[in-house]
């Protein structure tokens, strides 16, 4: 067995073996790390969505408790005058219309009548109980909610509560609903992610039927959902496909690629009073800078086992050859040549050899005078 | 005289409605909301030296006035139309947003004014414009970098109390690159608008819409010609070091002519460096892949010549530890060094991909 053939590469095995592991093991470390990053970035992004959603609909009930509670109102609407309601109400809902996103503003007559839409006036007395179950909610139980829901003229977050005459008599109900596409547009501004909000199709085309009907082309259908609103249409149409949103009961997370970037995708259903799933809210970030972050830390991790492994092999290459095999290899030679009766040279700098080759160097000069002192004599 | 006093009062009231027209509408309360649009039109230039580029793009501002409702009822009539002299000419007599390209350097090229007044009183202004604008460079991913150019739409005159800029779903459909735009060495990417106030004084804010490209660099130009040259260089050093040759742990060459191949390595990595800084400035001024690569050509060619001085020259490690460990250690780095500069070159170009 010769050693430089089995007993350099165990050691270099062992060198690989160690720092490889170990490398390996700093490495899945580092990985667990990103993915806790990204997992808590992706916790955010629903905390982001969920708040928004509960704010807008605490905004859209603050405001229609302050209308329900105007004795103004409380004696129009107990006169069903609805034209009263209107002439007293119209500026201030353009209004909030034109710089608050409130989009829709209705009052119903139990069980779910619409009495009148501030959005539009044209359009009332029909039957909301099929599409409306906040609407039929309020008013079976008179209590204040707040929940999404699709209105005639779209999905919105609506915020509504009971309307009573001074006597304190169920007069009916009144609500505000908030447009998504503000709500989106600010939450975009405040934390840099994109949205997109995507509605069953199915209620939507039924019930939402004051949609502008380009909103329902092909060109924003997702599977059984209409992309209603997005917040940059390119971008979360390539990320948010059929298939993610087909299966969807709960918040899902999912990573993908747009140009080459990684970008990490929250999806949250979105139900309606009732608990049932009418929609989905999208939130979008931008996962290039930590995926490359890690990326990074792991090619420099290699390349740095790598380095280490080299030299710490290169060392051990150079302490057993420099000091063992390559002096003994001389002196094997010189032995032989000794032994075959052929002139021996000295062996240059053999007095910086170890301690433990200095006898063989010995006996090698010993001999090879010998043979010296043989072949004068001859 | 009583006609100077019809003149006079005619005059009073005609210069005082036309004031009021040109106030802030009001009439809806405030903020007045202003939607911005930005398409890009052409990309004629893109200078990453200068921090600059020039571009054609359609700035689209819509707002309501009521004061400009039709009053006739008809609602369902085609907008006014106004084009270029005559669009200025009805804009001097209505409210528009004073609205300026905050990034933008010099002057701009008109190139055409459209006014819309639509019969609910909304106003839409668009202007076809060519100029140059700031940009922040970073090639820190260079070759590999994505630059996001930026134009930054700011109301001046109006703090967010007054004018506030927003964008809907129909601003973000306006706003993208025109097809068959394209650049030299750069794949235009989507158009993104994001609100962004611009902080004033006195505690108050202007509103600011700031529309941005993605730009992705074509990587084969920059890799032909500044990493190929980059990594010849590294052969250099390693060739200073394979010409020598050694028996019995002595080597055969002068320790003179092997210094003269490093020395010349040198001088051909300064004038590369110098080159290279030449057409791309920008480099110059951060950690990128060029900067990592010229910094380890250096590296590697100071080793090859204390390696030469100290080996051959001196017999540092011949007299240190004797004559055949300096014998595998030479031996070693013949291979090793070739190795670990792969390695480093390869992490360096592969960082800055990822």
């Amino acid at each position: 067995m010769k050693f430089r053939s089995y007993g350099i590469p165990a050691i270099i095995v062992a060198i690989i073996l160690t720092i490889g592991g170990a490398a390996y093991l700093t490495s899945r470390l580092f990985s667990d790390l990103t993915n806790s990053v990204e997992q808590s970035r992706f916790a955010i992004m629903q905390q982001i969505m969920q708040t928004a959603l509960n704010d807008a609909g605490s905004k859209a009930l603050a405001r229609a408790e302050l209308v329900a509670d105007m004795p103004e109102v409380k004696r129009l609407f107990a006169a069903r005058d609805r034209a009263g309601l209107m002439a007293t109400l119209k500026t201030a809902f353009e209004d909030q219309k034109a710089r608050y996103g409130i989009a829709q503003g209705q009052f119903h007559i139990a069980p779910a009548t619409s009495f009148l839409r501030l959005h539009a006036p044209d359009t009332f007395g029909d039957d909301l109980t099929k599409f409306r179950p906040l609407v039929v909610a309020a008013n079976r139980d008179h209590l204040p909610m707040k929940a999404v829901a699709i209105g005639k003229s779209g999905p919105a977050i609506f915020g509504i509560t009971p309307v009573d005459d001074e006597s304190g008599h169920a007069l009916g109900t009144f609500e505000f609903g908030l447009a998504f596409e503000p709500m989106l547009a600010s939450l975009k501004n405040a934390y840099g992610l994109d949205f997109a909000l995507f509605i069953d199709e199915k209620p939507l085309i039924e019930f939402a039927t004051g949609v502008d009907p380009e909103k329902l082309g092909e060109q924003n259908r997702v599977g059984k959902f209409i992309r209603f609103e997005s917040t940059n249409t390119e971008l979360m149409s390539a990320l948010v496909v059929a298939q993610d949103l087909a299966a969807l009961s709960e918040p899902a997370p999912l990573v993908r690629d747009f140009n080459g970037l990684a970008r990490g995708v929250m999806l949250l259903p979105i139900n309606n009073a009732s608990g049932t799933m009418i929609g989905v809210l999208a939130a979008a970030a931008d996962f290039s800078g930590t995926r490359a972050a890690a990326s990074q830390s792991a090619i420099w991790q290699g390349v740095i086992t790598f380095i280490a492994i080299l030299m710490l092999s290169g060392f051990v290459i150079v302490v057993l050859n420099g000091y063992l095999l390559r002096p003994l290899q001389l002196l094997a030679d010189r032995f032989a040549a000794l032994s075959k009766g052929d002139p021996v040279a000295a062996i240059a700098d053999s007095e910086r050899f170890p301690n433990e080759l200095r006898p063989m160097v010995e006996v090698l000069d010993q001999l090879s005078g010998q043979q010296n002192d043989t072949g004068s004599k001859a | 005289m009583n006609w100077r006093k019809i003149c006079a009062a005619f005059c009073f009231v005609w210069a005082a409605c036309t004031a009021q027209a040109q106030d802030l509408p009001r009439d809806a309360g405030l903020p007045l909301t202003v939607q911005a649009a930005v398409a890009l039109a052409a990309l004629n230039d893109f200078d990453e030296n200068a921090g600059s580029f020039e571009a054609t793009i359609d700035l689209r501002l819509r707002w309501r006035d009521l004061r400009l409702m039709r009053t006739d009822g008809n609602m369902s009539a085609p907008p006014n139309t106004f084009r270029d002299a005559a669009a200025q000419e009805r804009m001097a007599q209505i409210w528009t947003p004073h609205v300026v390209l905050a990034n933008q350097l010099g002057d701009a090229t008109e190139g055409g004014l459209g006014l819309r007044i639509f019969s609910d009183g909304t106003v839409e202004v668009l202007r076809r414009l060519r100029a140059n604008f700031s940009v922040n460079v970073d090639v820190d991913r260079f070759p590999f970098d994505r630059q996001k150019l930026t134009i930054e739409v700011v109301v001046n005159d109006r703090s967010t109390n007054e004018v506030i800029l927003r964008t809907s779903q129909s601003d973000l459909d306006f706003s993208k690159v025109a097809r068959g735009v394209s650049l030299s060495e750069w794949r235009p990417g989507v158009v993104d608008l994001i609100s962004v106030p611009l902080a004033g004084w006195y505690n108050s804010s202007n509103a600011r819409i700031v529309a941005s490209v993605d730009l992705t660099r074509e990587p084969g130009l920059p890799v032909a010609s500044i990493f190929i040259p980059l990594i010849a260089c590294l052969l250099i050093p390693l060739l200073a070091l394979w010409l020598n040759r050694m028996e019995e742990g002595v080597f055969q060459i002068d320790t003179f002519e092997l210094v003269n191949i490093a020395i010349g390595g040198f001088f051909a990595v300064i004038a590369l460096n110098f080159t290279v800084l030449s057409n791309y400035p920008a480099l110059a001024n951060g950690d990128n892949a060029v900067m990592r690569l010229l910094a380890l050509n250096y590296a590697t060619l100071a080793g090859a010549l204390v390696i030469n001085i100290l080996f051959k020259r001196f017999g540092v490690i011949a007299k240190l530890f004797g004559l055949y460990v300096q014998e595998q250690t030479y031996n070693l780095m013949l291979w090793m060094l070739p190795v670990c500069l792969a390695a480093l070159v390869t992490a360096i170009l592969w960082v800055a991909y990822v």
